[in-house]
């Protein structure tokens, strides 16, 4: 299957390219008080509220680089809409696993943790919410 | 005021049917047996003649009434039409349009002379009609003005979509110094994105559809039900002017479908049935809408039988081991819980034991879904009621926007009695105040100044004089009173408990829509 490799928090995170809807950037996201640390905020795009997530910070929960003008990986599955926010894109390779979990490893031999969008839904729907 | 705007959807609504009568009319006078198509026709003849009736337009339901008494013969077999038949129905059809561009009259006298000769026809036998001469051929006019088509949906969205990413360049417009842009350009390229700020927000209406034609989407199926189940059944529709996003339409058609069914198989009884117990042989559903502040209530009523709280009990004293006399005092809201569990509807189906619950699992989930709320009540032999609570859905709505820090809120107007300007330093004393930066965790302490949005009223039962003034939300900066589209929160705002929903401003901007029960709530609970 193919992969979408970025980077963040010193790991190279793949998702299965499917579930890729668009890269969107120049895109104003908008704060939202009582959310977790790593969630950005909200964008509207194309007629889709996105739940926009800084990856690095699900990931570690340490802030990552300042960005002015982040890419954000827009992900759609049958089961919701998120965007992500990479410390950088890698780009995408195929690779031989059905699963799109676990580890592979790309042609330099560097580890890429496959992610499926249920799995970082599940890590943030474990964060805490709320006042 | 009010009946000027039901006159206007009468003849929107009757000039939709009997342009659809015309169509149906030269289907079945190539197959004059077809009883489906006659009971189409019916169908549309029988819709004009309710909302007629609803608006006291006794000529023209005593016109409809004599057409739809024909149309049930050939419907039935009972009789065959012929060629003369139906040029009668044309004729009837093209009176039926005089009748509703004159608001239910007719005054011209060629007219006032059709209606005699059609009324004197309708009341014979239609075989009678072959002894006439050959039916005159009708001249042939153009059609009417085109005035309105049919888009798909999909078509819709991908405009919006577009229209929203030609708005997102303005956010990529190179920063120009004055050097480089003259005065006369830049009003030019603020109006030329204003206007297109304008289209999109126009464009976003598009996805609202009128509850009447959501609910004349069910006539057929009413009507197959109906008839399968040995029934007489109406559909009447109430606040079917108000409009709602087509998406929340979409997702409420199998849960209304559920309802139809439930009403029609277990709740209206059969007309003999009805008419023994000094009942209406025709049994009535009635789909009503209203909206409430943010809220749209959508009300699905039957006047049946009402629960079966024979089948309920019998499920109860089997499954749960309930005492008959606890039976006896369950509410209403426990009856709906109880109904609405999955194996509820199983267990009925295998005893298959008469009575309410199909479906209503799939009903319950679906309102779950939509972030709704559904409440009961049913009456032995006076009928149920549904009452569907959406909350914010893809609607328009109009609310106040305010800045707290960094963050961008708003609050439907109606429930805004005012907004003061404030100075905390000053010696007087703000009633009811809520903190929204110390609720929201926000850092920074309040300044003191800006303004106050109060409340219209209290929001929960008023217990002492001091609560009598309405909530008042503190602001760093009013934004203004505008147009919103709300959209239901996602998953994980739902979880801060403070949000009601999501408003797209005209330009695309976000705003958070304030759930101001639950932020009073915990102001009350913080004070």
């Amino acid at each position: 299957m193919d992969i979408f490799i970025f980077e963040a928090a010193n790991q190279c995170i793949g998702i299965e390219a499917k579930y890729i809807y668009r890269i969107a950037d120049n895109v104003i996201i908008v704060p939202v008080p009582l959310m977790p640390a790593c969630y950005e905020g909200l964008i509207y795009y194309r007629g889709d509220l996105f739940d926009v997530i800084d990856m690095g910070r699900l990931m570690e929960n340490e802030a990552t680089m300042l960005r002015d003008d982040p890419y954000i990986i827009l992900l759609k599955w049958d089961a919701g809409k998120l965007g992500l926010i990479p410390d950088r894109i890698v780009g995408m390779q195929w690779v031989e696993n059905e699963s799109g979990t676990g580890t592979v490893f790309n042609k330099k031999g560097d580890t890429i943790k496959l992610m499926t969008p249920d799995e970082i839904w599940g890590k943030l729907s474990g964060l805490a919410y709320g006042a | 005021m009010e009946l000027e705007k039901y006159q206007k959807i009468f003849i929107q609504e009757s000039s939709k049917y009997l342009e659809e009568l015309d169509t149906v009319l030269i289907k079945v006078e190539k197959n004059l047996q077809d009883q489906q198509l006659w009971g189409d026709i019916h169908g549309k003849i029988h819709s004009v003649k309710g909302m007629a009736r609803a608006l006291s337009l006794t000529d023209l339901a005593t016109f409809c009434h004599a057409m739809e008494s024909w149309c049930k013969l050939f419907q039935e077999g009972a009789k065959t039409a012929d060629a003369w038949v139906i040029q009668l129905f044309f004729d009837g059809t093209d009176l039926l349009k005089a009748f509703v561009a004159g608001k239910g009259n007719i005054s011209e006298p060629k007219h006032l002379e059709r209606l005699r000769l059609i009324s004197k026809d309708l009341v014979k036998d239609p075989e009678e009609l072959s002894d006439h001469p050959e039916p005159e051929l009708r001249q042939s006019v153009a059609p009417g003005k085109i005035d309105r088509l049919r888009v798909d949906y999909t078509l819709i969205e991908s405009l919006l979509a577009r229209s929203q990413e030609i708005m997102q360049l303005e956010k990529t417009l190179p920063p120009l110094t004055q050097d480089q842009i003259s005065a006369g350009l830049e009003n030019w390229i603020n109006h030329y994105i204003s206007m297109l700020k304008g289209l999109y927000f126009q464009l976003a209406q598009l996805r609202l559809m009128p509850v009447q034609d959501f609910g004349e989407l069910f006539g057929k199926t009413i009507r197959d039900l109906a008839k399968s189940y040995n029934r007489d059944v109406k559909l009447e529709i109430v606040g079917g002017e108000i409009e709602v996003d087509i998406g929340l339409m979409d997702r409420l058609r199998e849960p209304f479908m559920h309802l139809l069914r439930n009403a029609i198989a277990h709740g209206i009884e059969p007309p003999d049935e009805r008419e023994k117990a000094g009942k209406t042989r025709e049994g009535k559903i009635v789909l009503e809408a209203d909206r409430h502040g943010d809220q749209l209530i959508l009300t699905v009523s039957d006047d049946g039988r009402g629960l079966d709280r024979e089948a309920i009990s019998a499920y109860l004293k089997e499954k749960m081991g309930m005492r008959h006399e606890d039976m006896d005092a369950l509410s209403n809201e426990k009856l709906l819980a109880i109904i609405c569990r999955p194996d509820f509807s199983s267990a009925r189906e295998t005893t298959q034991l008469a009575g309410r619950g199909i479906g209503m699992d799939v009903i319950a989930r679906a309102i779950e879904y939509l972030g709704g709320t559904m409440k009961i009540h049913s009456e032995p032999s006076i009928g149920t009621r549904f009452v569907i609570n959406l909350p914010l859905s893809l609607s328009i709505i109009y609310a106040v926007l305010f800045r707290v820090g960094k963050f961008t809120f708003a609050i439907p107007t109606s429930h805004v009695e005012a907004i003061e300007n404030i100075n905390l330093d000053s010696s007087e004393k703000v009633e009811q105040l809520c903190d929204l930066k110390g609720l929201l965790k926000m850092d920074g302490e309040n300044t003191g100044k800006g303004h106050i949005i109060r409340m219209r009223r209290p929001l929960k039962p008023v217990v002492s004089a001091e609560e009598q003034k309405g909530l008042g939300i503190a602001a760093d900066a009013i934004i203004g009173n505008m147009p919103l589209m709300a959209i239901p929160l996602g998953e994980l705002l739902a979880k801060t408990g403070l949000f009601a929903g999501v408003g797209i401003m005209e330009n695309g901007d976000i705003s958070l829509i304030l759930d101001l029960e639950k932020i009073e709530a915990a102001a009350m609970n913080t004070n």
